[in-house]
């Protein structure tokens, strides 16, 4: 049992919560002893279970501390295997949260969800504003994220977590894939999962940065032109990718974008493909604007440009959003011992236990 | 901070160097690594990409430290 609180009411036990750097910041949910065990039970976990150990603060993330977070965020019982899942992907240590709680940088990790729990918990939005506003479970599972990490990581501003600024998507940022309006197959198959899988892919990345482009049919280098945008969105010479290379990244497509890209003929590798080789900069550039980081090359092809990833497998890509005129890019921190890799994790819904809707 | 206590883990003196703004993080690291006392010397901030004829001042500055830091 983690260690209880008292107080003599809601009020001040929020207040509390608050005077102890337990929360983000908002009001949260009062983690009562009986909100945490039906959010626990429905889990279907033992609540002592040991999902890993949270950097920096080296706390062991159990299912009953998750389900504090849980609770806290404002998720119904329900979300337990979303969150769940969203843990134990940044418990990989492909994923460096130790460091990423810990660096200047102002990475956040990002929550797509694929697959039948889209529509199975929450739902979980993929649509318009589905980054935005309105949407309980997008908000309360990205926010759980976020609280375990306060809470069971240890990541509190200007002491453990020493991003320079942040970026809002440090309260909250999750969101599904939406693959009945992709021309594409699901993210997840395409990293190897049984499209009746359900998965959370992770990546901690900066705020979505919005890329414009209007699609002409008449014209037959829209594609491209699309493309071109999107590269240099993803990989400008001021981002983390460009500089230091060999991170990931994370390209949101609108459907309408999708379909013109899907139109000339490239699925998700084939897109993947273009944009490794068009997100490069030539070695005059780096030393340019980012000498200090460039001087620590060791390349010798002196006239050659340097791709911003390793491979084409470290863009992500998926389709979400309404459909019109802009798509989003995340460029990523990109450092780290596995340079912070995306994590994906299947969610497990075997073991979710149904709880009633009584909420004490 | 977490450089200079896995150095420390291995054998090794070591002394970390910590700017002041990041003096908290320093502690909280130490603390939740189980060596709150692991010796460290506090720097001005910023330190990167002040220059070297800054660096060497910063250098000259707190190398009495860092010694008394090994020697203690």
């Amino acid at each position: 049992m983690t260690g209880m609180l008292s107080a003599a009411n809601e009020a001040a036990a929020l207040e509390r919560l608050h005077e102890l750097k337990c929360t983000d910041g908002l009001p949260v949910v009062v983690p009562t002893e009986a909100r945490v065990a039906r959010m626990a039970l429905a889990s279907g976990l033992d609540r002592d279970l040991a999902l890993g150990e949270m950097g920096p603060g080296k706390g062991i993330a159990t299912v009953e501390k998750v389900a504090v977070a849980a609770v806290m965020a404002g998720c119904l019982p329900d979300y337990m295997p979303l969150v769940i899942a969203s843990v134990k992907a940044v418990l990989d240590p492909r994923f460096d949260l130790t460091e990423m709680q810990a660096t200047t940088h102002c990475t956040a990790p990002l929550i797509l969800v694929n697959g039948p729990a889209r529509h199975g918990i929450g739902p979980i939005a993929c649509g318009f504003g589905a980054l935005g506003p309105g949407h309980r479970a997008n908000a309360s599972i990205g926010r759980a994220l976020r609280l375990a990490m306060i809470n069971i990581g240890g990541g509190r501003p200007g002491e453990s977590d020493m991003a320079l600024l942040g970026h809002p998507g440090k309260f909250t940022y999750c969101l599904g894939e939406d693959e009945e309006a992709s021309p594409f197959s699901p993210l997840h198959v395409d990293l190897g999962f049984a499209p009746e899988d359900s998965t959370v892919t992770v990546i901690g990345a900066e705020a979505p940065h919005s890329v414009l482009f209007s699609g002409d049919g008449d014209d037959p280098e829209s594609a491209n032109r699309l493309l071109g945008c999107l590269a240099i969105g993803l990989a400008n010479i001021a981002t983390n990718n460009a500089v230091l290379t060999g991170g990931a990244a994370m390209v949101l497509l609108n459907p309408e974008h999708a379909a013109v890209l899907a139109d000339a003929g490239l699925n998700r590798r084939g897109i993947a493909e273009r944009l490794h080789g068009l997100c490069a900069h030539s070695p005059d550039e780096l030393a340019r604007y980012a000498a200090a980081f460039a001087s620590r090359r060791t390349e010798s092809a002196a006239d050659s440009r340097r791709s911003c990833f390793a491979s084409p497998d470290d863009i992500l890509i998926a389709v979400a959003g309404g459909t019109g005129l802009y798509s989003m890019v995340m460029p990523t921190w990109c450092a780290g011992p596995h340079r912070n890799r995306a994590v994906s994790v299947q969610v497990e819904m075997a073991q979710f236990c149904e709880i009633p809707t009584e909420n004490p | 901070m977490r450089d200079g206590i896995a150095i420390a883990r291995l054998g090794i003196p070591a002394v970390a160097l910590v700017t002041e703004k990041f003096w908290p993080q320093g502690d909280f690291v130490a603390n939740s690594l189980g060596m709150p006392d692991a010796p460290r010397v506090r720097l001005p901030h910023p330190v990167a990409g002040t220059g070297e004829a800054n660096l060497e001042r910063i250098a000259d500055a707190i190398a009495p430290a860092i010694i008394e830091a090994f020697v203690h």
